[in-house]
């Protein structure tokens, strides 16, 4: 429901006379840097990463976050605590740490466990927990034609996925998608689901997801698809936490203009053992079981 | 000798007798020309051949008086602002009912206006209480020409707004659903069109308008912050009367006459805009049959007869914008009020009002694909009686009962696709709201008088309806989780609430021209309208309290000095007044609170404290060709969340330290007005980004200090300057061109600062400085009047 409301404010700010922006320079003193660890690991048979990176001023170039090296980086199964299952990411340099799994040898995560992340480094020991969660699975992706007579669509082709959120209320998941192996990273883009739904609701649960998930932002649609491009789409289960976490990302990065909310720090889900060391920590920790489809247009 | 003695005694038994008798002068006020009441009138009465300022009393909303004396001869001496004073001689050896009517001043060039009791605000006990008039309104110089209500209000001291396109405004410190705006009895939730440009009220309809900021009576409650009491014209009972113009936005038509001469009248305020009209040739095939308007419609109809009067009123207006095949949006108030008045024994006035107040908006998409539907009201139907009892002159009592039964609907919303109906709608909530009351005025001795009041409100929140549970949550500014809930049956009390809400309020009379008021009053509010936007968006709910959410309540404490002078003892009303107030249960939110459509709203809400405090600085000159009025307004506004700025006080988005405005008016010539109006307000607070981080691809702001509200945006100030030709056709036709410009020196005065990363130009994050009006304005308008 998010989606239809942020659509409204800007129609309707544009019927407000004279009103205008313009980048201006302000002076802000910047704070101490933080540690943010970026642990989004999901269970696809794929090298998995876990990055280390620290926090940068505001006003310098987006990009240019120092990658941390030497730290150690290891989920742990907590399921079972005589003799846990150990995972460990190396670290391979510009602040990636890399975990490849091995089915062959029962080297893969568990759906339905939960996992600790712990991380050390700098003498202090952080730790995150998650659950993977089941996932929804796509049952197909296909074309739609649009043809023009949806006001601002461009005419051509555009994909929809059919998939059903799993009975039961409280899933929540990432749906993300791939054009031609370009992750369509607009934060218009991010797409989470609720159950169906953009936001908690006890009536809609275990059906199909709504237009907006399944298809509204999932195209660009003032770009359609041609012939021959390839179009992968993934939904990723989440925790709550995780979901709650994205939609705060998703706001901060829209967040302007009158009707404008406080800006708010995005908190996180790892903590240190040590209080007492006080440091600054961000990013978050979601283990994530994966559905992927793909579609080629024909 | 005996028998002398016998006469002497029965003379003097019978003399003493007479001595003890009481009779009561009592009646209505209005003004001679269109009949219509006056309130807050002076009557008084002094004993014949004796010089001295005799008693007096105030005439009530209504224009009702009542004074109880000796009997005796007396003159009758009324006077109101802009009228000018009526004196009679009345010998009270009955009870009399006797209707004032008062001549409105017509106040040449050159004419020394008659101060007609300028020294009110120095006599009567209200404190904090700001009276305007319609014709004050309809000079001051607006945004395109158009002559505003609450534009005119946030002129006043203790008032203020958190920028262009604020749809409220902020009473010493509290935030806009903290004001009891009322139309003629009846509560309006949203006051304004257009995102807050203009209000819903015509000026053409508006009698006058009421601002009670501090010391405020047991009569009134509901809201922690002010009281803006807006009465509607009755209508003129002696004639026909047209009153209208045509301006740059919208064009307005008041249609007020005589049903039953000197009895019964009409009146018919009417305004839409045609901005629509206009566009539509520019428009795009796309968006040809776009709508977007906004109407108002205020009508009234009155009866008298006898000792009853009986008024029924109904507003209704709205504002749409609608695109066909993509989107729909409409919002607005109705209200109807059916009020009728019946004097008992003369002493004792008493009003009963029915109202049925409602605010609704309806939301709809719609494509090929998919229709989306949505739909919100908050209902209210509510029935009151209020007592007016004057028992003596230096003693009057006012009692009465309001209740109210509230019907929430926090949204309704269906979404059709091919696929289905998918439907989102959260469930209706049901509340039960009553207030009895007693107040007391007493004026002791001549120089000391006091009012005291109680009222009780009670609050309960009833099924049919859901109540729910949450845990404590794992951080304190952080969601709570839902624990379990429980389903109530229609008429079940899910949680009741009973507050006590004293009031008090005194005055100390220094001398003829000067006096120390002072006040205190506890004011409980049930109703709390959810955002967490900067400016408020006509898409707001009103929440109830529930077993969740606690009733806010407010302490006020007001003290103030106020004086007139000048060379005719009362050109210059002067007042000094500060304020210091404390709030309890204030609602916040989590960060990134889902507010819409969520059925968990009460999870993401926050408890907090609340304090502003602040003085106010006021001079008016009212007689004389250069009029108007210098406010100044120190103030600061603060609350204390747990979880938000590290627990420590932080500035509300709407606090504003410095507050000047200065509202002239200038008599030219016959012919010819000029006005002026200059703002100066210090920046509101906001809070800056100091750093950035990288997850998954997204750019993620960062505060590293953790603080909210630590940083000002740039102060904003303004000049309004309009002219006014008038012209007399004849004695029954008047029209007048008004030109106007907004924002004379053209300065961009920035709403807010906000931080963003351009994705255009590289991914570079950029401080964005966003203006609502970034240019001057200019408006040409044309009125006339007829009768």
């Amino acid at each position: 429901m998010r989606k239809f409301c942020k659509w409204i404010f800007p129609v309707l700010a544009v019927l407000v006379f004279s009103a205008c922006e313009d980048p201006i320079d302000v002076d802000v003193k910047a704070g101490e840097p933080k540690l943010v660890i970026d642990a989004f690991v999901n269970n696809l048979n794929e090298a998995q990463r876990i990055r280390l990176t620290r926090s940068i001023p505001y006003f310098t170039k987006p990009g240019t976050e120092p990658p941390i090296s030497g730290a150690t980086v290891v989920l742990i199964d907590t399921t079972d605590f005589t003799n846990p299952k150990r995972f460990l990411f190396a670290d391979s340099g510009n602040g990636n740490y890399i975990w490849k799994p091995n089915p062959a040898a029962g080297d893969t995560f568990t759906v339905g466990r939960t996992y600790a992340l712990v991380v050390i480094e700098d003498g202090d020991t952080l730790i995150g927990f998650s659950k993977m969660n089941p996932t929804a699975k796509i049952d197909s992706l296909f074309v739609v034609v649009e043809t023009g007579d949806n006001a601002g669509f461009v005419p051509g082709k555009y994909v929809e996925m059919a998939a059903n959120d799993l009975p039961g209320t409280g899933n929540t998941y990432w749906i993300k998608t791939w054009y031609n192996d370009t992750f369509r990273n607009r934060i218009l883009d991010m797409n989470l689901a609720y159950d169906q739904a953009g936001s908690p609701n006890s009536s809609q649960d275990g059906g199909i997801f709504i237009w907006p998930i399944r298809y509204g932002a999932i195209n660009d649609f003032s770009k359609p698809y041609r012939t021959g491009d390839k179009v992968r789409v993934e939904i990723h289960s989440l925790t709550p936490e995780t979901f709650y976490w994205l939609t705060l990302i998703r706001n901060e990065n829209q967040n302007g203009g009158l009707f404008a909310t406080p800006p708010s720090n995005i908190g996180t889900n790892i903590f240190s053992l040590n209080p007492a060391k006080k440091r600054g920590l961000a990013g978050f920790f979601c283990m994530s079981a994966t559905n992927r489809a793909v579609i080629t247009i024909k | 000798m005996g028998r002398y003695l016998l006469l002497l005694l029965f003379s003097g038994f019978s003399a003493l007798l007479q001595a003890q008798q009481k009779f009561t002068l009592s009646g209505y006020v209005s003004d001679s020309a269109s009949s219509e009441s006056i309130s807050g009138a002076v009557v008084s009465l002094q004993s014949a051949g004796v010089r001295s300022d005799g008693v007096s009393v105030a005439t009530n909303s209504y224009g009702f008086f009542s004074i109880t004396l000796n009997k005796g001869n007396y003159q009758v001496i009324t006077k109101a602002p802009g009228y000018v004073a009526s004196e009679m001689a009345v010998n009270l050896d009955t009870h009399f009912s006797r209707n004032i009517s008062l001549l409105k001043q017509s106040v040449g060039l050159g004419e020394v206006r008659i101060s007609a009791n300028r020294n009110d605000n120095v006599r009567k006990i209200d404190i904090s209480a700001q009276n305007i008039n319609s014709q004050t309104i309809k000079k001051i110089p607006a945004f395109l020409g158009e002559a505003d209500v609450i534009k005119a209000v946030q002129l006043l001291p203790g008032v203020s707004t958190v920028g262009e396109g604020a749809t409220g405004f902020n009473v010493r410190g509290g935030g806009i659903d903290q004001n009891l705006v009322l139309m003629d009895e009846a509560p309006i939730f949203n006051s304004a069109h257009l995102f807050g440009f203009f209000s819903i009220f015509n000026p053409d309809g508006v009698k006058d308008v009421q601002l009670v900021k501090g010391g405020i009576p047991a009569q009134y409650g509901g809201r922690l912050s002010s009281t803006l009491d807006v009465r509607m014209k009755e209508g003129n009972k002696k004639q026909f009367q047209a009153n209208g113009g045509v301006g740059t936005i919208f064009s307005r038509l008041t249609l007020e006459g005589p049903v039953v001469k000197n009895k019964a009248s009409f009146m018919v305020a009417g305004r839409r805009s045609y901005i629509d009209a206009l566009a539509k040739p520019f428009l795009n095939s796309n968006l040809s049959g776009s709508q977007f308007y906004f109407y108002d419609l205020a009508t009234k109809i009155n009866y008298s007869r006898g000792r009853d009067h009986y008024y029924v009123s109904g507003y209704f207006g709205d504002d749409a914008f609608s695109a066909p095949n993509a989107f729909g949006v409409k919002w607005g108030n109705s209200t109807v009020t059916a009020r009728w008045n019946h004097v008992f024994n003369k002493k004792l006035f008493s009003n009963f009002t029915y109202y049925y107040s409602r605010y609704r908006y309806d939301i709809e998409f719609k494509n090929r694909d998919l229709s989306f539907n949505w739909k919100s009201f908050i209902v209210n139907n509510s029935a009151k009686v209020d007592f007016n009892y004057y028992l003596t002159p230096k003693h009057q009592l006012t009692f009465g009962s309001h209740t109210t039964y509230y019907i929430f609907k926090p949204g309704s919303a269906v979404a059709t696709s091919k696929k289905g109906e998918f439907n989102f709608s959260l469930p209706d909530k049901y509340a039960l709201e009553n207030a009895v009351y007693v107040g007391n005025e007493f004026n002791p001795s001549g120089k000391f008088s006091y009012r005291l009041g109680l009222r009780m409100s009670s609050w309960y929140y009833l099924g049919k309806g859901k109540a729910y549970y949450f845990d404590y949550a794992a951080t304190p500014n952080g969601r709570k989780i839902l624990n379990n809930t429980r389903d109530y049956g229609a008429g079940e009390t899910i949680a009741a609430y009973i507050n006590p809400e004293p009031r008090f309020g005194f005055k100390y009379q220094l001398n003829n021209a000067s006096s120390v008021k002072g006040g205190y009053n506890r004011m409980v509010q049930n109703l709390h309208l959810i955002s967490n936007t900067s400016a408020s968006v006509p898409f707001d709910v009103w929440q109830p309290t529930t077993n969740n959410i606690k009733p806010e309540k407010a302490d006020q404490y007001t003290i103030g000095y106020f004086h007139n002078f000048g060379s005719s003892g009362n050109d210059f009303e002067a007042s000094f007044e500060t304020y210091y107030k404390s709030l309890q249960n204030q609602v916040d939110y989590v960060d990134g609170a889902d507010l819409l459509l969520n059925e968990l709203l009460e999870g993401e809400l926050l408890n907090g404290k609340g304090r502003a405090y602040g003085a106010e600085f006021y001079i008016r000159k009212s007689s004389g060709n250069l009029s108007g009025w210098i406010s100044y307004t120190l103030s600061r506004s603060e609350r204390l969340v747990e979880g938000i700025n590290n627990y420590g006080w932080f500035p509300m988005r709407f606090d504003r330290l410095h507050n000047l405005y200065v509202v002239m008016q200038y008599k030219l010539t016959d012919k010819w007005e000029a006005s002026a109006n200059f703002v100066y307000s210090s920046g509101t607070p906001t809070t800056f980004y100091s750093n950035q981080y990288n997850v998954q691809g997204y750019i993620v702001p960062d505060i590293s200090s953790n603080a909210r509200n630590n940083v000002r945006n740039p102060d904003y100030h303004r000049l309004d300057v309009s002219a006014t030709y008038i012209k007399r056709k004849s004695k029954k036709w008047e029209k007048s061109w008004v030109f106007s410009v907004y924002n004379a020196y053209n300065r961009r005065n920035p709403f807010s600062i906000y931080f963003a990363t351009n994705y255009q130009a590289q991914d570079i994050n950029q401080a964005i400085r966003y203006s609502v009006i970034g240019s001057f304005v200019p408006a040409v308008s044309y009125n006339f009047k007829w009768n």
